[in-house]
């Protein structure tokens, strides 16, 4: 068939009537728009690794997602962002917002990053679901009654769980304490909440030692010699990056890994770099949320481990866990509030009264946000071991506990809810 | 090992009159490197107590790093200061890239080479055998370093142009040459530094930045320029934290930037300066 001219025109006429009437009728069509998803994710410095592990667990969660049809049909796009200082991630959160128009912002290890991110939050009006970044003092000033952030589980729960475990495993069978500690609020939070519950416990103690390495330190020879004049019985650590196996590599170096117990609250962050060389059989050790060769993982989270394994080289750690399941609970709150909207798309208000109380599968068995935006969670932590197949320690035998044993209640204080245990 | 990155730091500002911040990328380099090179060669077989040997290769090989990092840095030889830390600190940012590009951005560690030599116990300490040897080549070092510096010709021409550049430019001494060279040697102190240092830690991508700040505090201690005032700077920077460490944790920073607040007071120019003219 020849085009004529006349043809031509009317054929021109025609797409410009359609492009007019699909501009006209946009909103009707937005249901089938992806949903632009913000994500923020650290990637230098010291929080890089961890960064990068919640971002796995974002894509993991958004390519099955996706592969199944998307959120009500739409599918995710995520817009990725970097974390780094409070001041130019707040800069790419209004970015996100206002620029890239996303729906939800997943994200944010730092504490600092944390609490710059929460009023921004809210003056945004943008939905924002929290991996880390969570120290309970600063966050309680300024997000007291937050209606867009979501938060992660508390600092302290680590401490907690790694606490009770020392009471149950060790009571009578230790005097000297030391810690050494990151000098941050991390840090000192969990150092606290420690001697708060040995306190609790009845054990009487005697500090010996209290070391505050600043964050990221790469040599710990000076501290090292310190523990070794302190000949602490037992030494606490809340370390969770690559300092953990510097300072292990370090101690066993000075033979301290010989007769003196480690805590270890949260190494398990960096499990894969402690070796068996210098970590000792016998620490406790905790994995956050998430513990890569737990014997009754769900199929969902053994499918993960795989590909991680076989994408990254590498065994996952808890971050990715948290990164999964922000996007897990956002998809469930979005279908939990269309359903009660009769399947239409729901408002940004009622997502988040959906996100309050939504329980979603996450990697480490089912996951909720409380109706105060606090995360529960199950945490991991066990007895290290070397009988494994890797060249790193794992831990055996695994205990678990819930939020429900191990953070405190909405509205408590931490130490009021700590005085107030049966032990 | 403070003292090499600060010894690297002193011998460019020295004769360059370059402030390297790039200095604490090199010790990375040297830091990451050394894990993949001894790693290899442990596969081919290399018997564990030789890992010192291809720890120094690496380190050595990074050399290669030196002249054309200085070609570059040959455009902001006449300009201000500033213009120098900008550039030095972009490279330190463009270095930690490169790092998580290759290594990725979890720590990178060696696999025992740590106790390759055992440990002896020194009046009720137990030390590592590996730390008295980086102690020993550390003293090698700046003995040879004193050695070369004094005694030989490239030591003469490098004092010379040191204190007088244009002299020693006048007086026939090919200034680029001298220049690459001296680099190159900044450069190899690092990354020696930061092969040596490897068996006892772990190789993080952020590790630039912390050498840098206390080889600054080394700096400013002993003298900018001073070859003696790095060593003397690095052994007092590294007692007074293992001090403050033993007996008042809180105060390790504060200790010592409290000795380099004295000495910016009482000796500006740091405790073995060299008569400024």
């Amino acid at each position: 068939m020849r085009t004529t001219r006349r043809h031509f025109l009317a054929l021109s006429a025609g797409a410009a009537a359609v492009a007019a009437a699909r501009l006209d009728f946009a909103p009707a069509f937005a249901q089938s728009a992806p949903v632009r998803l913000g994500v923020l994710a650290a990637k230098a410095g010291v929080l890089a690794p961890v960064g990068e592990s919640g971002l796995r667990g974002v894509q993991w969660a958004t390519d099955r997602i996706n592969a199944a049809g998307g959120i009500l049909g739409r599918k995710i796009e995520l817009v990725i962002e970097e974390e780094s200082s409070p001041k130019d991630t707040v800069e790419r959160f209004r970015k996100l917002a206002l620029q890239d128009k996303v729906e939800v912002v997943t994200g944010a290890i730092s504490t600092g990053v944390g609490l710059a991110l929460g009023p921004v939050a809210e003056e945004m009006k943008t939905i924002w679901l929290a991996w880390d970044a969570t120290t309970q003092k600063g966050v309680e000033e300024t997000m007291p009654k937050p209606k867009y952030s979501f938060r992660s589980t508390d600092n302290e729960c680590e401490a907690v769980m790694g606490s009770i475990l020392t009471a149950r495993q060790w009571k009578g069978k230790f005097k000297t304490v030391a810690g050494i500690n990151p000098d941050y609020s991390y840090g000192r939070d969990n150092w606290a909440a420690f001697l708060a519950i040995m306190k609790k416990y009845g054990i009487e103690l005697s500090v010996v030692s209290e070391l505050w390495p600043k964050l990221g330190a790469t040599d710990f020879t000076a501290h090292v010699a310190a523990l070794q004049q302190a000949k602490p019985d037992l030494i606490f650590s809340c370390f969770w990056a690559g300092d953990t196996p510097i300072f292990m590599k370090q101690a066993h170096g000075a033979g301290l890994t010989k007769s003196t117990k480690f805590v270890l609250t949260t190494g398990g962050g960096v499990h894969e770099s402690l070796k068996k060389d210098f970590t000792p059989e016998g620490a406790i050790l905790g994995y956050n949320c998430f513990y890569f060769e737990y014997a009754r993982a769900s199929a969902l989270a053994k499918e993960f481990t795989r590909w991680h394994q076989e994408k990254f080289k590498e065994w996952p750690n808890y971050e990715s866990d948290h990164g999964y399941f922000t996007i897990a609970a956002y998809k469930a709150a979005v279908e939990r509030a269309a359903r009660a909207a009769g399947g239409k798309w729901p408002t940004q208000d009622a997502v988040i009264q959906a996100l309050e109380g939504v329980e979603a599968e996450s990697l480490s068995g089912p996951r909720r946000y409380r109706e105060d935006h606090i995360m529960e969670a199950t945490f991991f932590q066990g007895v290290t071991t070397h009988k494994n197949k890797h060249d790193f320690v794992t831990i055996d035998p695994v205990e678990t506990m819930t939020t429900k044993q191990i953070q405190k209640p909405s509205g408590v204080g931490l130490y009021d809810w700590i005085n107030g245990w049966k032990v | 090992m403070l003292f090499l990155v600060a010894a690297g730091l002193q011998l460019v500002f020295g004769v360059q009159k370059i402030l390297n911040l790039a200095c604490g990328s090199f010790y990375a380099l040297g830091a990451y490197t050394g894990v993949s090179v001894v790693t290899w060669a442990l596969g081919w077989g290399l018997p564990a107590p030789l890992f010192v040997l291809p720890l120094l290769a690496g380190g050595l090989a990074l050399a290669a790093l030196g002249p054309p990092l200085e070609r570059l840095l040959r455009t902001i030889y006449d300009r201000d200061e500033s213009f120098q830390l900008l550039l030095t600190f972009a490279l330190v940012l463009m270095f930690e890239d490169v790092i998580r590009f290759v290594w990725g951005p979890a720590p990178v560690q060696l696999r025992g080479s740590y106790l390759a030599y055992g440990q002896v116990t020194v009046v009720g300490t137990t030390v590592p055998v590996y730390n008295l040897v980086v102690m020993l080549a550390g003293a090698l070092i700046a003995v040879g370093m004193g050695w070369v510096l004094t005694r030989t010709r490239f030591g003469r021409i490098v004092r010379a142009t040191a204190e007088n550049r244009e002299m020693a430019a006048a007086l026939g001494v090919n200034m680029h040459r001298v220049y690459r060279r001296v680099f190159t040697l900044g450069v190899v102190l690092g990354t020696v530094g930061g092969a040596l240092v490897i068996p006892a830690t772990a190789a993080v991508s952020e590790m630039a930045i912390e050498v840098i700040v206390e080889a600054f505090a080394v700096v400013v201690i002993g003298g900018l320029g001073s070859m003696r005032g790095a060593a003397v700077g690095a052994l007092i920077v590294g007692l007074l934290k293992a001090g403050a460490i033993a007996t008042w944790p809180e105060v390790e920073m504060l200790a010592i930037y409290l000795v380099v607040i004295g000495v910016l007071v009482l000796r500006p120019a740091g405790l073995f300066a060299r008569a400024t003219p």
